[in-house]
Order: structure tokens, then C-alpha cells, then sequence
């Protein structure tokens, strides 16, 4: 190598460690702002005052969900949970379809004056997890697996798991 | 909800794209060989 | 592709004499790839078909999505190919501003516009697939806006590198662009671990298991590779074609200044 080309690498080397470290100083000051959503402790920790919008992200509470119908719409009150606290919704509207007990979801809103969170808007956090109806039928006689109660058991016991069909 | 038009969306929308591109780039690189061969022919 | 066929900087000048240069000229590269193109284009098409079709008819339906998942063998090999093609437009501007590379520039003119049509794809599918799922085409969480960036950096690389009456320039620019724009790939990587997303963590991973059913894994990697390999069979008959482009302006050029 050339002394020039030799200098150009270097001079290209310190640039990328600095726009990198640059990068990840800013991502890590705004990360707070990257965040999606606020699961129900940091909403409780943070205490939102009544009215100001933001993204509260759980899992629907076992159980929790009630639905009425007034006028032919359907008003949906259910808990959004991480596990340890809990955060009272109310939305009213048409859920999407993959909403179920033990479901991801993510709520935009605004808590109210009573502690609970009035959604305008409810969107669906679905698994990353892949597998046919059979498998998971399968999982859930078995008793390894219930959907409403967190992800299923590790992959490598049901990923070419034996089902009667397998075509779609 | 109706997953067809999704699924048929994204499909179709891939599918054109590869063949769009698939043939442009055909086209481009057939103009590019007899071009090259018809200025290298000449005295 | 529409400049002045008697630009001077028409002229190739290929030096010769370091390793690299001697090893991956362009004259050398279009004479290997070209009986190549071929059989790329005959692998890519039918694996890419393979995949798809497996996808789209037979793999069976998620348990959770049901047949929107179908939309996976799409969406999920664009979006390698989008990062694979960023992270090869990015080590063609490190040897171009380096080496000063000739068949680097020319790889990352053509990388562009092809890298930017899976970007493309990949988030058309997924807004597709987030309307029926999620219940929103669109949402603004850290996965989501960092493939945007990427699409938008696709787009400014492919204007870049055209903007100047001096193509060396757009090179050098475009590159530098290119290279800042890297630290976007590990940011889409790890966007789905770093902060809560919408967006669903990671299926394949190659340290755990992967978290898919086998029936329908084999669909997935059979497009994804098939995705790849279109990438490469475009670019490299991109390739050749701008190769040979030039040769053809390097030539009317030089019979140009016999006549004159």
C-alpha cells in the first residue's frame, strides 16, 4: 500500500470510530424517545399526568377482559400487565383481531383523572414464534404450553415436531 | 378481516418488482453487448 | 446513464500494478461474469419461484396469523437482502475511497437502485402485513423508521453519486455518504432488542434455536437465499452492462480524436 492509500485508511478508520461513537452516544441519550411504548411500572413510576398522550405497552391480563355493547359499539374494559403491576384500560371501539387474554398490545391514549388509561387506539404486539395450528394444539393438550400465559417453550422441543397434516 | 388483499398485495407487489427489474435489466444489458460489439466492428 | 459520450473522464484509466487492481479490473471481472450471468440468473429465478410458491400454496398457516404469515416469505427476505445490499454498497465505498477503486464505484452505482427496490418491497409487505396484524399500516417504533432511514439513504446514495458533471466527485461523495449511513445497519439489527417495538423480536437467530416450525422455515430460507442470489444476478448484469457502456464511450471517443 501506498503511503497516501495508507493514510486514507486510517483517516477513514478514526472517521468511523467517531460517526459510531457519536451514533451510539445519541441513541443512548435518546433512548427514552425510541422507546415505543411505557409497560405498566414505568407508567406507574413516571405518573403521567391526566390528558397527556402516550404508547402503554402489555400484556392483557388473564381474565380481565369484559366487553359491553352499547349502540352496537362494544366498549372493552381489560388490565395491561408486566407481570408484576397492572394498568386499568378502557377502549371503546373494534379491537383488532389477534386481541386475546394473554396477548402483546400496545394502547395509545391518555390516563384519566380515575387512574385508569382511556385508549383511542389498540394495536396488536404479536409473538415472534412460528408454528402450524396442530403444533400448538398439540402443546396445549399436552400441557407444555398455554398461549395465555407467555411465550412457548423452547423451540427445539416442538420446531419438527410429528403433526397428522401439515399442508396448509 | 379479510387477509387476501394483504397477502395477494404483497405477494403481486414483490413479484412485479422482480420481474420489472428482472427485465429492465435484460434490456439495458442486451443494448449494452450489441452497442459495445457494433463500435468494435467498426475499421 | 445519459452524459456525455465525449466526456475526457469517459476514458477508463485502470492502473495496474497493486493486487487488487490487478485481480479486479473491470476488463477482467466482465470476462469472468459474463459466462457466469446464466446460470445466476437460472439459480435465482428458480429458487426465488421455489420459495415463493412453497409460501404462498403450501407451507402451512401460523397458528396465531393464521395465513398472514404467508407474508413472511416476502417480507422477511427483502428485508435481508435490503441490509446485505447496504453492507455491500458500504464496503464498495470503503475500497473506493481508499483505493480509489474503479469497479467499486461502478458496483455502487449499480448496487443503489436495486438495493433501494427491496427496501422497497420489504416495507410495502410489511405495511401489508401490519394492517391486518397490528391494526395499523404504519407506526413510528425504532424498527419500522430505521429500514425508512434505510430507504431514504438508498435514495440519496442513487442521487448522490449522479449529481456531479465530474462523476469522480459523485464517487467520493456517494461513498462517504454510504459509509455514514452504516451505522444504520446495526441499529435496524438490534433496534428489536435495544427498545420496546411493535415490531416482533427475531425468528431466526443462529446462536439459539430458531423459534419457526420446520415446514415452514425451509420456504423461508429457501426464498431468502433465491432473494439473494436475484441481487446478485442484477447487479452483476448491472455491472457488466455499465462496464461495457463505458468501453463503448471509451471507444467512439478514441475514433472521435482519430477523425478529428
Amino acid at each position: 500500500m501506498t503511503p497516501r492509500k495508507k493514510r486514507r485508511l486510517y483517516l477513514l478508520l478514526a472517521c468511523g470510530i467517531a460517526v459510531g461513537s457519536a451514533t451510539a452516544l445519541s441513541l443512548a441519550a435518546f433512548s427514552s424517545t425510541l422507546t415505543f411504548f411505557l409497560g405498566p411500572r414505568e407508567v406507574l413510576a413516571k405518573d403521567p399526568s391526566p390528558g397527556m398522550d402516550f404508547r402503554l405497552g402489555g400484556i392483557v391480563q388473564v381474565g380481565s377482559v369484559n366487553t359491553v355493547i352499547s349502540n352496537g359499539t362494544p366498549t372493552t374494559n381489560f388490565r395491561v400487565t408486566d407481570g408484576q403491576a397492572s394498568i386499568p384500560v378502557t377502549f371503546t371501539g373494534v379491537l383488532p383481531d389477534l386481541f386475546r387474554e394473554g396477548q402483546g398490545i400496545v394502547a395509545i391514549g391518555a390516563m384519566t383523572s380515575g387512574g385508569d388509561f382511556s385508549a383511542s387506539e389498540v394495536l396488536a404486539k404479536h409473538g415472534s414464534s412460528y408454528m402450524p395450528k396442530d403444533v400448538e394444539e398439540n402443546l396445549k393438550n399436552s400441557g407444555k404450553w398455554n398461549p395465555k400465559f407467555g411465550p412457548p417453550p423452547d423451540a427445539s422441543t416442538w420446531n419438527d415436531m410429528a403433526v397428522k397434516s401439515s399442508g396448509s | 378481516m379479510n387477509l387476501t388483499p394483504f397477502i395477494d398485495g404483497s405477494y403481486g407487489i414483490t413479484v412485479l418488482f422482480l420481474v420489472g427489474i428482472f427485465g429492465l435489466t435484460y434490456v439495458r444489458y442486451r443494448s449494452a453487448v450489441k452497442r459495445l460489439a457494433a463500435v468494435e466492428k467498426r475499421p | 446513464m445519459t452524459d456525455n459520450i465525449l466526456a475526457p473522464e469517459a476514458i477508463p484509466a485502470y492502473p495496474t500494478g497493486s493486487w487488487l487492481h490487478r485481480y479486479a479490473n473491470p476488463g477482467r471481472f466482465l470476462r469472468l461474469a459474463q459466462p457466469a450471468l446464466p446460470w445466476l440468473a437460472a439459480f435465482s429465478i428458480i429458487l426465488t419461484v421455489i420459495g415463493i410458491v412453497w409460501g404462498y400454496v403450501f407451507a402451512p398457516a401460523d397458528w396465531e396469523q393464521g395465513n398472514a404469515a404467508r407474508i413472511m416469505y416476502v417480507h422477511v427476505p427483502a428485508a435481508w437482502v435490503s441490509m446485505a445490499g447496504y453492507a455491500a454498497l458500504a464496503v464498495c465505498s470503503f475500497f473506493s475511497i481508499v483505493w480509489r477503486h474503479p469497479l467499486a464505484d461502478l458496483a455502487a452505482e449499480e448496487i443503489g437502485p436495486v438495493g433501494a427496490g427491496f427496501t422497497f418491497v420489504c416495507l410495502i409487505s410489511g405495511a401489508l402485513w401490519g394492517k391486518p396484524m397490528w391494526g395499523a399500516y404504519w407506526v413510528w417504533d425504532a424498527r419500522l423508521t430505521s429500514v425508512l432511514v434505510l430507504f431514504f439513504l438508498y435514495l440519496g446514495h442513487i442521487a448522490l453519486i449522479r449529481a456531479f458533471d465530474n462523476r469522480e466527485h459523485g464517487y467520493r461523495a456517494a461513498a462517504i455518504l454510504a459509509l455514514v449511513g452504516a451505522v444504520n445497519l446495526p441499529i435496524i439489527v438490534f433496534s428489536v432488542q435495544w427498545w420496546n417495538t411493535l415490531h416482533q423480536g427475531n425468528t431466526i437467530s443462529f446462536s439459539g434455536g430458531s423459534k419457526i416450525y420446520v415446514t415452514m422455515l425451509y420456504p423461508l430460507l429457501i426464498a431468502s437465499v433465491g432473494f439473494y442470489m436475484c441481487f446478485l444476478t442484477l447487479v452483476t448484469a448491472r455491472l457488466c452492462s455499465a462496464i461495457m457502456e463505458r468501453k463503448t464511450r471509451a471507444l467512439l471517443l478514441a475514433a472521435a480524436e482519430r477523425g478529428a
